[in-house]
């Protein structure tokens, strides 16, 4: 390692040191600074991984990551991982110096990365991840950038060494169009029973539609679909072309939907690569989580886990374990019972919001609308949420608006047919607190990026006493 | 009126990233709330229009790609959108859909992608960087409107030029091409413009100028019904807030009459 490169790693601790004395956790700006010191340190200390997962595309990340960590990670065999969605090359940095040591050598071996899609051109050049799983390329956030297309072409014309494996997702298009040039893709897909199954088919019937006509990216054509599930995934063919929904090697369907006693239930498919099993298999897995989106989460998690030699039984411990990670339908219990979600696009906010319809309860809806650059400046993606659909659902909710574009929100709400009476537009967080009180009604609080932590830590310090420490995820 | 207004959605299956449905959402929440039936006809791209049944045309935003497969197949349509505008359709063109409404747009490579030419201009996508951001104009093109302001967002690699009246003065942001200080294009009954958020939510005097231009279209005079826009305003007036524009001082905001709740 050269002189510069050790000089920044060293920068880098006498921050962390001086943070540390000042009370201050942990942050990006050890990465920020050791970054200003040499550039390249991020290319010095990702070639000397030896064992590489990353996990990339638009939704999901977080939690596939978590879940897969939660698979992978023992003491025998620890795994490193950028945590709470630290996934932009600052945040990937301070985690990989967190474990390199005063003379710049990582002193773990195998390395679990949660990437930004747009993040991935600065990080493939200098590695050679052995699985890459990518959960899904929704187009309705980024593309408003010309990113997908970019990240689209990035993924293809990646250097795919033999030694990488795609675990990616059969039910997207998307996803399926860029695994064309890898050598040896993994596909995991939904498998819904036949529709006199309700159980697994919950999700499937909440009225999400497909956003935009997805097109074949071989010919053009508009795809057909046997199916939707949610975005643009289902069961699909192109009608002009040979392009279609790939055979899957890990089929996952859910049972007890949305109870305590919910699991995936994987059905694993022998194929003719030898490092995979040869024989086919169906195992359960504990499915901690609520909504589709994030059976679709567990499921990419227990391919790649799979495919990463992990056992059945090693993947539904780890699921049984598992805590979600903050404000994904994270449950505050408490009079009145609170449960916080991130909304970031509008696939994700539909799904978010197809699980709030399946409470049947009579509820508050608040949203906390930022435009801060981590939210997206721009905020015409509340007008592709399907929000008419919700409302027509949910006809006795009554709705709070607050953040930055709280007036926005509300607008939205008038025009998905909300009664102008039953919005509420609040200056701050903190009023969000009153919400609910006096109707002891349970309150969802459906939040952008940038008041997502802060709601965490308020929604905590509000819970009284005898149910402190007992935020849980939802079951 | 025998039939309902009707509004065609051009090409919503390619043009549609800037949510556009909200614009659609806006005009036929307002229409209804109003006693005026009100259709929206999507044409996908390929189909025919039907001049003889239409009152107005949108033309929303695509991703490059999507725009080019668009400009492939526009010829088919040039001839009967030209006799559109001269007749005076009311069309509104946002993002992408505006600079497909000129000659032609210059990409980067210097590739030429052609328009409908349904007005003289053109657009180039001139190198430096994307033109994004909140925008606020002051609108004086359009004749009788409570307030003089639109408010919105704008993110764009092409820079437009043309001789026509602008939609309006830009206040703050960038516009047509960040140059010469002017947002949009109004010709006729066609409005473009770079402004979305969606555009007609947060600005209710444009959805009510477009409305009652395509009921004069259909030969209606008869002014619209005032709503109760305290939302769109507020909305409105949040922008203006947040670029350090002081309140304008426009025409008084008429007493609301009639509820759209
Ligand atoms: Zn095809």
């Amino acid at each position: 390692m050269s002189f510069r490169a050790l000089l920044a790693v060293w920068m880098s601790k006498f921050v962390t040191i001086g943070l540390k004395i000042m009370g201050r956790g942990a942050t990006s700006l050890p990465g920020v600074i050791a970054q200003r010191v040499y550039l390249l340190l991020p290319d010095r200390l990702l070639r000397q991984i030896d064992t590489c997962v990353i996990v990339t595309g638009t939704n999901g990340k977080t939690t596939t990551t978590e879940l897969l960590y939660a698979m992978l990670h023992s003491d025998d065999e620890p795994w490193l991982v950028n945590r709470g969605g630290a996934n932009l090359i600052q945040g990937i940095l301070a985690t990989l110096l967190q474990k390199t040591n005063w003379r710049g050598r990582l002193t773990v071996k195998r390395v679990l990365l949660e990437v930004d899609e747009a993040t991935m051109r600065l990080v493939l050049p200098s590695i050679r991840p052995q699985v890459l799983v990518l959960t899904n390329v929704l187009r309705d956030q980024l593309d408003r950038y010309g990113e997908i297309d970019q990240t689209i072409m990035l993924l293809r014309n990646a250097a795919w060494g033999a030694d990488t494996t795609l675990v990616t997702n059969a039910d997207d298009p998307l996803c399926v169009a860029i695994s064309s040039i890898n050598q040896k893709p993994v596909f995991f897909g939904y498998a819904p029973m036949e529709s006199t199954d309700e159980t697994s088919v919950v999700d499937l019937v909440s009225g999400n539609q497909v956003r935009d006509g997805a097109f074949c990216e071989k010919c053009g054509a508009l795809l057909s679909y046997e199916r939707y599930f949610y975005g643009q995934m289902g069961i699909y063919a192109c009608p002009e072309c040979s392009f279609k929904r790939p055979e899957l090697s890990f089929a996952g369907r859910v049972l007890d939907a949305g109870t305590a006693a919910s699991q995936l239930c994987v059905n694993e498919y022998a194929a003719t690569q030898d490092w995979r099993p040869s024989e086919d298999r169906e195992f359960l897995v504990p499915n901690p989580l609520k909504g589709l989106y994030n059976a679709y989460n567990l499921l990419a998690a227990t391919s790649a886990a799979r495919t990463l030699g992990v056992s059945p039984s090693r993947i539904a411990e780890a699921s049984k374990r598992f805590i979600q990670p903050l404000g994904r339908m994270q449950v505050f219990p408490g009079h009145p019972e609170r449960i916080l979600s991130l909304i970031k696009n509008p696939t994700g906010a539909d799904s978010v919001l197809s699980t709030v319809a399946q409470d049947a309860r009579e509820k508050m809806v608040c949203f906390v609308i930022n435009d801060n650059f981590a939210d997206g400046r721009d905020v015409s993606w509340l007008w592709d949420v399907d929000l008419e659909v919700f409302v027509e659902n949910s006809p006795s909710t009554r709705y709070v608006c607050a953040g930055t574009r709280a007036a926005d929100m509300a607008l939205r709400l008038a025009y998905a047919g909300v009664d102008r009476l039953d919005i509420k537009i609040v200056d701050d967080t903190e009023a969000l607190l009153l919400v609910g009180n006096e109707e002891a009604l349970p309150v969802y609080v459906l939040s952008t990026y940038t008041a997502l932590h802060p709601l965490v830590s308020l929604l905590t310090h509000a819970q009284p006493k005898e149910f402190r420490g007992k935020a849980v995820s939802a079951s | 009126m025998n039939r309902p207004l009707r509004v065609a959605h051009l090409f919503p299956e390619l043009l549609n990233l800037y949510a556009d449905r909200g614009n659609l959402a806006v005009l036929r929440a307002r229409a209804v709330v109003r006693g005026i039936d009100l259709e929206v006809v999507p044409i996908r791209l390929g189909e025919p229009l039907n001049l003889a049944e239409l009152d107005m045309v949108l033309l929303g935003g695509g991703s490059d790609k999507e725009q080019m497969q668009v400009a492939s197949m526009l010829p088919q349509y040039q001839s009967d959108l030209h006799y559109a505008v001269e007749a005076g359709m009311p069309m509104l063109a946002v993002c992408g859909g505006y600079q497909l409404l000129g000659d032609y747009y210059e990409t980067l490579g210097g590739d030429l992608v052609k328009g409908l030419r349904l007005v003289e201009m053109y657009t180039k996508a001139e190198p430096g960087t994307r033109l994004v951001g909140n925008i606020a104009i002051e609108c004086s093109s359009i004749p009788g409107v409570v307030r003089q302001t639109v408010v919105g967002f704008e993110n764009h690699q092409g820079r437009t030029y043309h001789p026509y009246l602008p939609l309006g003065k830009v206040l703050s942001g960038y516009g047509n091409n960040g140059r010469d200080g002017l947002e949009g294009l109004h010709h006729l009954g066609v409005i473009g413009t770079y402004i979305h958020g969606p555009l007609l939510p947060k600005n209710p005097h444009l959805a009510d100028y477009l409305l009652t231009k395509a009921r004069a279209f259909r030969g209606v005079q008869e002014p619209l019904v005032e709503l109760d826009d305290t939302l769109e305003w507020r909305a409105h007036e949040h922008v203006l807030q947040m670029l350090g524009i002081s309140k304008t001082t426009p025409a008084e905001t008429s007493q609301p009459s009639e509820s759209l709740a």
